[in-house]
């Protein structure tokens, strides 16, 4: 490499290197772009270079095609990917194989199009990269670049523009020039804290420059799942160098450092060419390019102490002290580096400079919002579809970065936060992603910008264990100078520690606000006074979660182990053991399996086809990215196999003294609640409005789901002399709350169950022939009434809109049945398999429409005016709103339409009774103990918590038997929370040698199409004993966590023994 | 001189003055743990914490480090600051309750219980012994070792260091090891200086070659009250 000597030089050296590249794009010579960053190199990246360089030799394409190895471009999700410019295919995860073909393709200026990244929701490849949801609302004047630069040749920088802002400044002789560009840039330190660094400049430009000044780049980039820093450095090393180089011809600096932390060591090796290129090239050291400018960078490697990102700190580990911070004023700017000026600025704000100075800071000020001027870099990770480096303007909304760069949630998961700014960061609760990302409004809700790490947070987040996982790192990484930090922060993390263990009491939580606000408040640097951060963002927004764990003892994410025990048997609301039954029926004990099952729960037969399985949900096989176990075919199996007489209890009879309780409603809840009522020797007596026990299990489950024969065996089997029911018997008409206690009863129970459909609210509705659900669906199964004739339109998403559409299409007089929904398939809330059954038989399904009228005809329905939807903002819940599209009215001409929007719980009869009703018409009861403000009187059920699942109304059921208990004896209402973890030790399967690493999930048969369509036989069968012992096999066994640790120890003590 | 409010009180002071001497010689009682005249301040106990600043922008700073500015409105007893300093002591009493001066504080400052889980620590990381050792005895003998939680003083690799002449200093300043001296392990003392080796200081021509500086020496009381 000659040296430059003079601008000019430079100018001639572009020249010559930007007609080559024309020379490449007349020739329309394809360049094969791969990105070899840590992660892509991490991903395979390496070897497809190897490939694609044998590839080109192999064939002889050298100088036909180009090959350029490039730092992260940012979709590392994707990683290795593969890119072919000018044409901006884009391949996503390739293969070693898929690498040869993309050569093959290549050579003949085409696409692979089978390989090229496909797009979500159509599943049609997409052909340039510009396309791709992920880089449509990024701003990319940062990223981009690592795209078309080889961070290892400096012409390939100076081709593309490098060096120019340097050459720029070098012209001008006055430097203030420079300072005040950057300072009309606008910009802020990127290094989290904001500081206008125009302003920093100009204060280091007015230093003495007796014995030299300092400028620092700070890449010590220490939050953990933050790497914006490191893509810069791995991918565009000169542009910090040419930052560098502006500030110090603007403020008279002469030496340089850039502390890199050692566990860089691409960045190091990248940064140290780039300096040596630089040095050769006459762009660093003792006048360069020939102006009299004179500056030299020298690197200095950090032991990874996340304290040395803090400026003092990073001071004293360049000088060679341990990292500490010290007492600022004075400030690095008057004194740092040995006592001399310093100016400390982050990776990315120097990297941001030459783009500053080519476009003029006035242009680039443009970029963002005022006062947060630019684009920054994010690093996005964490429960999103999309992980990787997002370059966006500041002013850009959280929910636009999470949903539409991010792509939302993985699954059917719900996303519930985002953490900004690593440790010193906080959590920002879904409900405020309209928030813009800025560094005042982000400090506003109590957490910080910081250097940009993003971590995207869903319903599986324990918020309690992420405050304690950051406390952990804190307490660990406190440099310890500071007795409150260093003491602060252990302190924190021991009563968070207890809190996840269940040992946490509430006192605890004014003790940690108390202790995390004087730690914010005493300590030295900013590694203390933002340690706080984690504790107070998650107390201030997830205050329920902390109450959670202490007061109920339940960590609802799954996390906190010592809570937790296995998921399976943590998330079904009647505490079920799951693993427990599995593990029986791997072993071949059907018959203690069943007994697992039913002794929690007096429903198996009917939970084992109708439950929504939260356990299947929560599995940790499924969570780690394998699948579920099918936890509820494998109940099924249980419970069609074996006897429900091997399950008996002692019967006590009740005796003439006992107390009396009547229970209103036999649906699961009010069933279950005289189950275990009469099992304490109480006499019960269940009241039913309608003419067949069994409340919405009979009611509005078709017997498809749901076989009568085995519903009425189960009803059946929780019947004995202490309980009585009365059917045709409705609460308000032929019995009130008074008359019950009059007539001698001593509590009451009201599980009446949520049987009204909410009406559409739209002109026409009461026409003849629109029914609501619920109607329909009694009417057929209480009392074999066929409402439905002709053209059916169903309206709604949810279970019993396709219940009645299922049960519409086997109505003797229909002709076609369709549902409409108002959202896209994705966000119905039915169970999937009902909504592929009901498809599969033939049910159509019109998305993203809305009913806007009725037409009638003499009374009688004739069609139904829908307008079309578009998808508009997201709502609170993460789904984008649906939207009508204004005059895309259309006509349905319809015989019957079923309304199947949602239901409530009918409370009228309840309004002069005194208990308290809610505004959406549910009973408000006492959440710890299910009771109303009226003495002795109870509810549970759909009633209370509007339309719910049946394992949750069995729950409430099983609840309210208990407090009814403890109230007729006159204990303590309250149950005392307790935590159940896995405590019998059944010995795992024995796994032969020849068995095959790889096990898939066993889903249940189902009835063909042909054959179910028009009766009511069960459409999803049992699995056959084989298959049903080889899906118990696949269970992980979260239990033998908690039941096998005295063994190990057993065995550890006979060893040492 | 630097004029500055001090709780209200118009001052003067020469510059480089910190608001802890400044606020001492105007009689204003900051309590401190880790500052000693002799050496200079490190601010590590946050304990001499004092308000500056006003509204918003007002915030707590270790009075020991941080020097009187021009206009400055400094105050010394505010509510934040004896809410900090209290619960400062608190964690203090929750690491070390042994230490006599710690007590004392506690008392002085109506801290009455603690409500952490109990340690019994016989070093707060003060860094008193490592001044006094660097700037007193001119030997560097001792220093901080790791961070965070593990944060210890000691020589490296537990060696003991070659520049430790026993005097002692160590001992004399620690505001919290009494205990140290009283120590039946001497591997376990800092610097083995007066570290009693079966009954301490008894056989006194074991240790020539060494001053001692306690006073009164827990060792020497016992030794007294046997004569």
């Amino acid at each position: 490499m000659d040296k430059l000597n003079s601008i000019e030089d430079l100018s001639e050296l572009r020249a010559r290197l930007e007609a080559d590249k024309e020379l490449n794009e007349e020739l329309q010579i394809p360049t094969i772009v791969i990105p070899a960053g840590t992660c892509g190199q991490a991903s395979g990246a390496n070897d497809l270079i190897r490939v694609t360089k044998r590839e080109i030799l192999e064939r002889d394409l050298a100088g036909r095609i180009n090959l350029c190895i490039t730092g992260c471009n940012g979709y590392c999700q994707m990683e290795p990917l593969v890119l072919v410019e000018p044409y901006g295919y884009f391949y996503p995860r390739v293969s070693l194989e898929e690498m040869v073909r993309i050569v093959e393709a290549t050579a003949l200026g085409e696409a692979a199009e089978a390989l090229l990244i496909e797009d979500s929701e159509t599943g049609e490849p997409i052909r340039n990269r510009s396309e791709i949801p992920f880089f449509k609302k990024q701003v990319r004047t940062l990223l981009a670049k690592n795209e078309n630069i080889d961070p290892i040749r400096i012409y390939n920088y100076i081709e593309n523009g490098g060096y120019s802002a340097l050459a720029k400044t070098l012209e001008k002789s006055d430097t203030n020039w420079v300072i005040e560009e950057v300072e009309r840039s606008g910009i802020r330190g990127r290094g989290g804290a904001g500081f206008p660094t125009g302003l920093k400049w100009r204060l280091l430009s007015k230093q003495p420059n007796g014995g030299g000044k300092y400028i620092v780049c700070n890449a010590d980039e220490g939050d953990p799942g933050a790497y914006m820093d490191r893509s810069v450095l791995e991918g565009n090393p000169h542009s910090i160098i040419e930052g560098m180089l502006i500030c110090a011809y603007g403020t008279g600096a002469t030496e340089g450092v850039i502390y890199v932390r050692n566990e860089y060591p691409l960045a190091i090796k990248h940064l140290i060419i780039a300096l040596r290129q630089a040095y050769e090239l006459g762009l660093l050291g003792e006048n360069i390019l020939g102006t009299g400018f004179s500056f030299d960078i020298e690197i200095v490697r950090g032991a990874g102490a996340f304290v040395c990102g803090e400026e003092t700190a990073l001071i004293k580990s360049v000088e060679g002290f341990m990292g500490e911070p010290r007492q600022r004023p004075p400030y690095p700017i008057e004194k740092g580096i040995w006592g001399r000026p310093t100016c400390i600025n982050n990776v990315e704000t120097l990297a941001n400079i030459p783009i500053i100075i080519n476009r003029g800071g006035a242009e680039y000020a443009k970029i963002g919002v005022p006062g947060n001027t630019g684009t920054k870099i994010f690093s996005l990770v964490g429960k999103i579809k999309n992980t990787g480096l997002v370059e966006v303007p500041l002013g850009i909304k959280i929910g636009e970065v999470v949903y539409d760069i991010g792509g939302g949630p993985v699954g059917k998961a719900k996303i519930k936060a985002v953490q900004t700014g690593g440790p010193s960061g906080g959590c920002i609760p879904a409900s405020m992603f309209d928030l813009s990302i800025d560094y005042d409004s982000l400090a506003e809700v109590g957490s910080i910008m910081g250097s940009g790490g993003m971590i995207v947070m869903d319903d599986s987040t324990c918020m309690v264990d992420v405050a304690k996982y950051f406390m952990n790192l804190l307490k660990d990484e406190s440099c310890g100078k500071c007795f409150t930090c260093r003491k602060g922060t252990q302190r924190m993390y021991e009563i968070l520690d207890d809190i996840t263990k269940g040992n946490g009491t509430l006192d605890d939580l004014e003790i940690l606000e108390e202790l995390a606000e004087v730690v914010l408040d005493t300590t030295m640097c900013a590694l203390g006074q933002t340690a706080s951060n984690p504790v107070l963002s998650t107390l201030r927004y997830f205050r329920h979660e902390y109450e959670r764990h202490i007061v109920d003892k339940r960590c609802d994410a799954g996390v906190c182990k010592d809570l937790v025990g296995a998921p399976c048997q943590a998330a079904c609301p009647l505490g079920t053991e799951a693993w427990r039954y599995i593990a029986l029926i791997e072993k071949g004990d059907y018959e203690e399996a069943y007994r697992i099952i039913r002794e929690p729960n007096p429903f198996p037969s009917v939970c084992a086809r109708v439950c929504h399985h939260p356990c299947e949900d929560k599995c940790r096989s499924g969570t780690t990215g394998d699948e579920p176990i099918s936890i509820r075919a494998l109940k099924r199996y249980v419970t069609d196999t074996v006897d429900p007489e091997v399950y008996k209890r002692p019967f006590v009879p009740a005796d003439d003294e006992a107390a009396k309780v009547a229970v209103i409603g036999s649906g699961p809840a009010g069933l279950t609640a005289a189950h275990y009522l009469s099992r304490e020797g109480y006499k019960v007596t269940v009241y039913e409005a309608d003419e067949k026990p069994g409340g919405m299990l009979v009611s509005a489950i078709p017997a498809y789901r749901l076989p009568r024969k085995v519903l009425t065996k189960e009803i059946d089997s929780l019947l004995n002399e202490n309980v009585n029911i009365e059917l045709n018997t409705a609460l308000g008409s032929d019995i009130t709350i008074e008359t019950l206690f009059k007539d001698g009863y001593s509590a009451v129970f009201v599980a009446t169950g949520a049987h009204r459909s909410r009406g559409l609210d739209i002109e026409g509705e009461e026409a003849d022939g629109v029914y609501p659900a619920m109607a329909f669906l009694k009417a057929f199964n209480l009392r074999e009434e066929s409402l439905a004739r002709g053209r059916v339109g169903v309206i709604g998403g949810g279970n019993s809109a396709v219940d009645a559409a299922r049960v519409a299409l086997r109505q003797k007089d229909v002709e076609s049945v369709t549902i409409y929904y108002r959202r896209t398939r994705d966000e119905m809330p039915a169970y999937h398999e009902e909504i592929e059954g009901a498809l599969e038989e033939g049910v159509g399904l019109e998305t993203l429409v809305s009913p806007v009228r009725v037409v009638k005809n003499k009374g009688k329905l004739e069609r139904v005016r829908f307008i079309k939807n578009e998808l508009g903002d997201r709502d609170n819940s993460g789904r984008r709103r649906p939207v009508p599209v204004e005059g895309s009215e259309f006509d349905v001409t319809l015989d019957t339409l079923i309304v199947a929007i949602s239901e409530e719980p009918d409370t009228d009869m309840l309004t002069d009774t005194g208990v308290e009703i809610s505004k959406w018409g549910t009973l408000e009861v006492d959440e710890k103990t299910v009771a109303t403000n009226v003495r002795g009187v109870f509810a549970g059920g759909d009633v209370v918590s509007g339309p719910n699942t049946v394992v949750e109304a069995i729950a409430a059921g099983k609840k309210a038997a208990e407090v009814i208990g403890r109230y007729l004896r006159g204990e303590e209402l309250r149950v005392p929370p307790e935590v159940s973890l896995p405590e019998v030790y059944i010995e795992p399967a024995a796994v032969p040698d020849d068995e095959p690493a790889e096990a898939y999930r066993v889903s249940p048969p189902v009835a063909p199409v042909e054959s179910r369509s028009k009766g009511f036989d069960e459409v999803e069968l049992a699995l056959s004993e084989d298959n049903a012992r080889h899906e118990a096999r696949r269970c992980l066994r979260c239990d033998l966590e908690f039941t096998q640790v005295e063994e190990v120890e057993l065995a550890a003590s006979a060893e040492e023994s | 001189m630097v004029k500055f409010t001090l709780n209200g009180l118009e001052v003067e002071v020469e510059e480089g003055t910190t608001i802890l001497e400044a606020a001492r010689f105007f009689g204003f009682p900051i309590p401190t743990l880790c500052y000693n005249e002799a050496l200079s301040p490190y601010g590590a106990c946050r304990l001499c914490v004092v308000e500056i600043g006003e509204g918003p922008k007002a915030k707590l700073v270790s009075s020991c480090t941080y020097r009187v500015e021009e206009g400055l409105k400094v105050r010394t007893a505010s509510e934040r600051v004896i809410k900090a300093r209290k619960m400062v002591i608190e964690l203090l009493l929750a690491s070390c309750p042994q230490s006599k001066i710690i007590q004392d504080l506690a008392s002085a400052h109506d801290v009455r219980r603690q409500r952490f889980k109990q340690e019994y620590e016989d070093c707060i990381l003060c860094g008193l012994c490592v001044r006094m050792c660097e700037e007193q005895m001119m030997a560097k003998a001792i220093g901080f070792r790791e961070r965070g939680e593990r944060r210890s003083i000691g020589t490296p690799f537990d060696i003991k260091s070659e520049e430790c002449r026993l005097c002692g200093g160590c001992i004399y300043i620690c505001p919290a090891c009494q205990l140290r001296c009283t120590y039946t392990e001497p591997e376990e003392a800092i610097c083995g200086g007066c570290a009693n080796i079966s009954v301490p200081c008894v056989e006194k021509e074991q240790f020539d070659d060494m001053m001692c500086y306690m006073e009164p020496c827990v060792a020497c009381e016992i030794i007294d009250s046997e004569k």
